[in-house]
């Protein structure tokens, strides 16, 4: 079923709306704010360009294979993850893993471990790579969701497109296949909901400034300033909760936090964040579950 | 040395002489004033059928994908919370605000018009849409059609003009003065407001700044958010020495998307707890700028 108008633009699944315009959410037990941990576990195929580059090739021309990214990624898997593991253990966080859902192949031990610790896992494409150059999206989703839900034994009810991407027809494509909240759409402090062909869709406020991709991989920022930049964040947020809830989401990845010279920055964070009144550590189910409730009388009351 | 003039328009020494600061005869402001600080807040709508006019986060293996969601989102956040966040520091310190804004976004954004009329802060047009100026379809009914929504939404037609990044066409300036505008922000190369000639009546130009904006600073060069703060005072300290003999101009440009993200909007803050109260510093919009040198600056070229 194709509309022959195409698939909708974003203006379209969301009308524009101002903070200052909406009501405040609020968190239960008099809370604050919510920190949501997004750790990402993901598959870099040595057969395809490599997502992300430290060391650019002599000449500056990137070759195939990519050997030195493959094995710059492939560190965080063997060791960088253990240091994620060992930090959330201790403080008794189950962040949500964005995982692309090859892990549960190509990495079981690592997946097993998230699964026990109980982390949400989060769908993120079957491997990483850019959704727009999927020759068939639909069964991609269908086959990355079906892979956890087999593997953890119960379907996820999250996703994030690798690098966030999307085309047009991308939400229509994850709520048919059963997703209930993205992190894709950056655009707010707050949850949100998107109008689809197959429903609303929630949208929860994922980042990409509190993300050490865009921080160390493209701005090229000292190892410190991840930690530096988180308490920016966070203290201009925790301020602004006083009068209605707020959401700090903070997003790593182990070949880049789980490096030995940054680890420790990491675990700061977390000591400065856990010595405020009123901060919940949710992961994105957490989140919905407290939210969709709120959506669900905004969308009865709008009818 | 002669360089090949174009068939329309004008080469830049055309349109004014070289001309040396420290042997012009001085400029002075009323009640022996030493400065003039405007601030200026860039408002777009960006279109999420074209690339991204910037990004903060590239797409796995690179590439500039279509649609990019990401990036939208990440520009969309501006308007939705960001913007609200820097209006209190203006409120708190009473700038008065100039708001640079594509003709398109007047229509998108409309609680953000309301906030800027209801203040009273001037509007500047910045192209119908955030594309650049030798890219539209056709230049003259662009600057024409940004100045028409302007003066139907707000009541006021612009007097000045910045183009979406400050690009231009050899034949801007005579445009823009034929149409009705009275000042252009693009030629960032003076302290001080100069005269440019155009075809028609001549047209002033308002010292803008490259440098102490958020785009190049934060985007480009990569900064940390301290910098911001710490090279607007920098400049602010010299430009004030520097105008103990003839009145200095300094520009603070920031966008939504970039200052207003809750990590790096105290930094903006600061600047104004430092500078508003410092004796001999007019804190005024552009058009208050142009009147200003109307009467106190040279004779316009030709008259």
């Amino acid at each position: 079923m194709t509309d022959p108008k195409g698939p909708m633009i974003p203006r379209e699944r969301a009308d524009y709306s101002a903070i200052v315009d909406r009501p405040p959410l609020k968190l239960p037990n008099n809370a604050r704010i919510i920190f949501w941990t997004i750790v990402n576990y993901e598959v870099w195929d040595i057969g395809k360009p490599m997502a992300r580059q430290l060391l650019p090739a002599p000449t500056g021309v990137a070759l195939m294979p990519d050997v030195v990214h493959w094995a710059f990624h492939e560190y965080g898997m063997r060791v960088g993850c253990w240091r994620f593991f060992e930090l959330f253990k201790k403080l008794g966080i189950k962040p949500t893993l964005s995982a692309n859902a090859r892990i549960c192949e190509d990495y079981e031990r690592v997946a097993a471990q998230a699964r026990d610790d109980g982390w949400e896992f989060m769908g993120h494409a079957y491997e990483q790579g850019p959704i727009h150059k999927e020759p068939d999206q639909a069964a991609m989703i269908k086959r990355s969701m079906d892979i956890i839900e087999k593997f953890i034994g119960k379907r996820p009810v999250g996703w994030l497109g690798p690098g966030l991407t999307q085309t047009l027809e991308t939400p229509d494509l994850l709520a048919a296949a059963g997703v209930k909240y993205i992190g894709d759409w950056v655009y707010d402090d707050e949850p949100t909901v998107i109008r689809t062909t197959k429903g609303p869709l929630v949208t929860l406020p994922y980042t990409i400034e509190l993300n050490d991709i865009p921080m160390m991989m493209v701005q090229h920022h000292e190892s410190d300033y991840l930690l530096k930049r988180t308490i920016d964040q966070f203290d201009r947020l925790y301020a602004e909760s006083k009068d209605r809830a707020k959401i700090c989401a903070l997003a790593i990845h182990p070949y880049i936090s789980g490096q030995p010279h940054r680890i420790k920055y990491l675990e700061a964070i977390y000591d400065y964040v856990n010595k405020h009144e009123g901060v919940l550590h949710w992961n994105g189910e957490q989140i919905l579950d407290w939210y969709q409730p709120l959506a669900d009388k905004q969308l009865r009351a709008a009818e | 040395m002669n360089f090949p003039k174009p068939n329309v328009g004008m080469l830049p020494n055309d349109r004014l002489a070289y001309s040396a600061i420290a042997t012009r005869k001085p400029l002075k402001l009323p009640k022996d004033a030493r400065m003039v600080v405007w601030t200026i807040t860039n408002v777009e709508e960006w279109d999420p059928t074209q690339t991204m006019p910037r990004t903060v986060l590239t797409p796995p293996a690179g590439g500039s994908p279509m649609p990019d969601i990401p990036n939208w989102c990440w520009h969309e956040y501006g308007n939705r919370v960001g913007f609200w966040r820097l209006l209190k520091v203006y409120d708190e310190f009473k700038i008065p605000g100039v708001i640079n804004i594509n003709g398109c976004a007047l229509e998108a954004y409309p609680d953000i018009v309301k906030a800027c009329v209801d203040r009273n802060w001037e509007f500047v047009g910045h192209g119908f849409t955030q594309r650049n100026m030798q890219k539209v379809e056709n230049e003259r009914d662009d600057i024409r059609i940004s100045a028409e929504v302007i003066g139907r939404v707000t009541g006021k037609r612009p007097r000045g003009w910045l183009g979406p990044g400050l690009t231009e066409t050899w034949e801007t300036p005579d445009i823009l003065a034929e149409e009705g505008y009275r000042y252009v922000a693009d030629w960032v190369l003076d302290d001080q407001p100069v005269w440019l000639k155009t075809r028609g009546k001549p047209i002033v130009n308002i010292p803008y700044t490259q440098e102490c904006n958020d785009v190049a600073m934060m985007l480009i060069q990569h900064h940390k958010a301290s910098e911001f703060y710490e090279r607007a005072i920098d400049q602010f300290e010299q430009i004030y020495k520097d105008a103990k003999e003839s009145a200095r101009v300094m520009a603070i440009s920031v966008h939504p998307y970039i200052m207003g993200a809750p990590h790096r909007t105290k930094y903006f803050r600061k600047i104004f707890d430092k500078i508003r109260k410092k004796p001999g510093v007019l804190f005024w919009n552009g058009s208050q700028i142009l009147d200003w040198f109307l009467k106190a600056g040279p004779q316009a070229p030709g008259s």
